[in-house]
């Protein structure tokens, strides 16, 4: 291309390559911080297991009945500690997730009890079968990069139901999976299995393809399962999410700041203990942040707050240099409707611009109780989207264009130019299931509204989509874990 | 020869350089120029052609094909006699009076031309009686008239009252098309036929002098 620039680099170029949403500066993300520190030093926080207690007593904190007071130089000892980084592997060992600065990854949700049926619209219990189902859509869908179950199953004894959600996971996909589970006796047997898939748990350390999902649903409290969690997963090297649900007006203040500093003084503890029991055990922060809706009496998951809250959060855990989990692609919508559609697209756009690393919970309705494949695969259109978005705007020799512009003259046309069919399939954004037809060629295929093209997609890609499978070998182990957890559960 | 296929798949890359060397390594080989023509250039066009109406190749990629294959032409035309060039049929190709866009139109033009169709291309701007001097001239087997307007694509209509005033209507069968023109418009305004896009257009114009 013929230029005419000079050999002149200009210094100190300032380059903003993708479009981001900063929602707290540096300054506001340290205060935030300080005060979380403060909180722990000060308030302190309950925690109900003995041997966390003792973690704690022992490496300085103070320790009172059920209280752990975290002086702020060990809570900052534990920042600093902790990875700032954790790559997440496929199921075949390959590096695929690079949890880190501001790269975003997106993926559904779990713990809702019922879903809506793909194939009949029927609103019921999920079943194992969702669960491979719902692997299958993640596999077959471009931009979602990591499965969860989207629902446990319900047709297994509740005791091991979540280690048949993560066999079913497992072997219909080779996106990394995100895996809670009820009891730390489930997620050994998870660790089992990813370990034999991985060919042995120092395999499986190396190059993880599961990330264990430790909850605290309430402020400031730290379960005997959740402590028993954090230790399992620092032990074992296994990269886990210490994930807080917190409610702005109900579990936490009401304000988006305070809500943030529970938030984070809760992470603390999780990623503190963690770093007691294995120094630079990867833990990634963050979860789901709703609000109290009074005029209703439930706690939305499509409601703006949320996706500011999840946006500070992310800032917040970028600013400590800890990966960060969180939310957003749902809604409280009940079907397939406008409401889902702007709900989903509007807190996925949020939650990709955050730069959170993980993104969870697309495909989850009304409040997070119904989960919706439909759901998944419309967001999965919107996070195309939203990637084209913030993909930015390329600024180089190039792209600047001007020796094409030169080329085809004024009112000319581009569509012969090298330079357009080198550019035009990587800078445009290409659609699924948004439909663009003039209405003649619309209404000859059907006159399909963007819910039934959803509908038939994800139809399609249930009885279609064809994952890699597991080797026979691997297969046999899983399924002899499997057996002898039955057996014990008997 | 199988140095056709080749130089067919050249034409469906769009690369220039590629099937200029091929043609001239066929020319040098001793192949016939129509065979090269209708088996390499042309064969690798309708490939195009079809795979840009199924939604797998676009705009862009059909018009470096068309530049590959013109390249091609040029160095086979003058090896033949001007009546032995093969052609299915000739077609008058212009916008409408008072409408400038022509991309849509040329896009047109090149697809007849690689489906093996006579062009001439009148340009941008031609009234009614520019038209109809152009019919008595060429004599043409399809008039094909483009508008991107609502306001000028009225004048589709113009023109074929004037081509029925003067006789000419059983002579040419006249197609429409463009962004706002409609099967519905075409049929209001007594046109022979409609295309929605570039390939079908070629596709419309084999059916009708069938």
């Amino acid at each position: 291309m013929t230029t005419t620039r000079s050999m002149y680099t200009r210094a100190n170029y300032d380059v903003y390559q993708t479009t981001m949403w900063q929602m707290l500066s540096d300054d506001q993300c340290e205060e935030i911080f300080f005060t979380a520190l403060e909180l722990l030093e000060r308030t302190g926080a309950e925690v109900f297991h003995k041997e966390a207690l003792d973690l704690f007593d022992k490496h300085g904190c103070w320790v009172e009945g059920n209280r752990v007071r975290i002086p702020s130089a060990i809570s900052q000892w534990a920042v600093r500690t902790a990875p700032s980084r954790i790559t997440l592997c496929n199921r075949n060992g390959k590096r695929a997730l690079l949890l880190e600065t501001n790269n975003v990854y997106f993926g559904p949700g779990h713990n809702n009890s019922l879903i809506i049926d793909p194939l009949t619209g029927e609103v019921r219990k999920p079943l194992k079968t969702d669960v491979a189902a719902t692997a299958r859509v993640c596999d077959g869908l471009k931009n979602i990069d990591f499965a969860m179950s989207n629902g446990v199953p319900t047709d297994i004894n509740p005791e091991v139901a979540d280690v048949h959600a993560f066999e079913a996971l497992v072997t219909n996909t080779t996106k990394p999976i995100l895996q809670g589970a009820a009891s730390v006796e489930q997620f050994e047997a998870i660790v089992e299995i990813a370990a034999a898939v991985a060919g042995g748990l120092v395999e499986l350390q190396k190059n993880p393809f599961v990330v264990l999902y430790v909850e605290t649903n309430e402020s400031l409290v730290h379960s005997e399962d959740a402590m028993k969690k954090v230790i399992f997963a620092a032990k074992n090297k296994i990269p886990f999410i210490y994930g807080t649900n917190l409610i702005a007006g109900n579990t936490a203040p009401a304000t988006p700041a305070g809500a943030i500093v529970v938030a984070l003084a809760n992470a603390l503890v999780g990623i503190t203990l963690a770093q007691f029991v294995q120094k630079g055990a990867p833990v990634l922060a963050g979860g789901l942040f709703t609000i109290e809706d009074t005029e209703n009496e439930i706690t939305p998951l499509g409601a703006p707050e949320i996706s500011l809250m999840c946006a500070g959060m992310a800032n917040a855990l970028h600013y400590l240099g800890i990966p960060s989990l969180s939310f957003g692609g749902s809604s409280d919508s009940k079907m397939s409707d406008a409401q889902m559609g702007l709900e989903t697209a509007f807190s996925i756009l949020h939650a990709g611009m955050s730069g959170a690393n993980l993104v969870h919970g697309c495909g989850q309705m009304e409040h997070g109780l119904t989960g919706s494949l439909e759901q998944l695969v419309m967001g999965d259109e919107v996070m195309g989207m939203t990637r084209r978005m913030m993909r930015g705007i390329e600024v180089n020799e190039e792209r600047l264009a001007r020796g094409v512009v030169d080329v085809v003259s004024p009112g000319g046309h581009y569509l012969g130019e090298e330079h357009t069919l080198k550019y035009f399939r990587k800078e445009f954004w290409w659609p699924t299931v948004i439909n663009r037809l003039r209405i003649d060629d619309w209404t000859a295929n059907g006159a399909k509204t963007l819910g039934q093209r959803v509908k038939e997609k994800t139809q399609n890609i249930i009885k279609t989509h064809q994952p890699e499978q597991l080797t026979e070998e691997k297969m046999a182990k899983v399924n002899e874990i499997i057996k002898k957890l039955e057996a014990e559960a008997n | 020869m199988a140095g056709f296929e080749e130089l067919s798949k050249g034409v469906i890359g769009g690369n220039q350089a590629k099937v200029k060397e091929l043609t001239q390594r066929l020319i040098d080989e001793g192949a016939e120029p129509l065979e090269i023509i209708n088996q390499g250039l042309i064969a690798g066009m309708s490939i195009v052609g079809a795979r840009f109406k199924n939604g797998e190749m676009f705009v862009p990629e059909v018009l470096m094909s068309a530049k590959a294959m013109g390249s091609g032409l040029e160095i086979v035309k003058p090896m033949i006699a001007d009546a032995d060039m093969p052609s299915i049929g000739k077609v008058l190709l212009g916008t409408v009076k008072g409408d400038l866009h022509d991309i849509g139109k040329n896009l047109v033009g090149m697809m007849l031309e690689s489906g093996g169709f006579t062009v001439i291309n009148l340009g941008i701007d031609i009234a009614p009686e520019q038209f109809v001097a152009a019919i008595k001239e060429h004599n043409p087997d399809i008039l094909a008239m483009s508008a991107l307007l609502t306001t000028t694509m009225l004048h589709m209509k113009d023109t074929i009252e004037l081509l029925k005033e003067e006789g000419l209507n059983d002579k040419v069968q006249v197609i429409v098309g463009g962004a706002p023109i409609s099967q519905d418009f075409a049929d209001e305004v007594g046109a022979a036929g409609f295309a929605p896009d570039a390939a079908s257009a070629v596709e419309l114009c084999k059916r009708l002098l069938n």
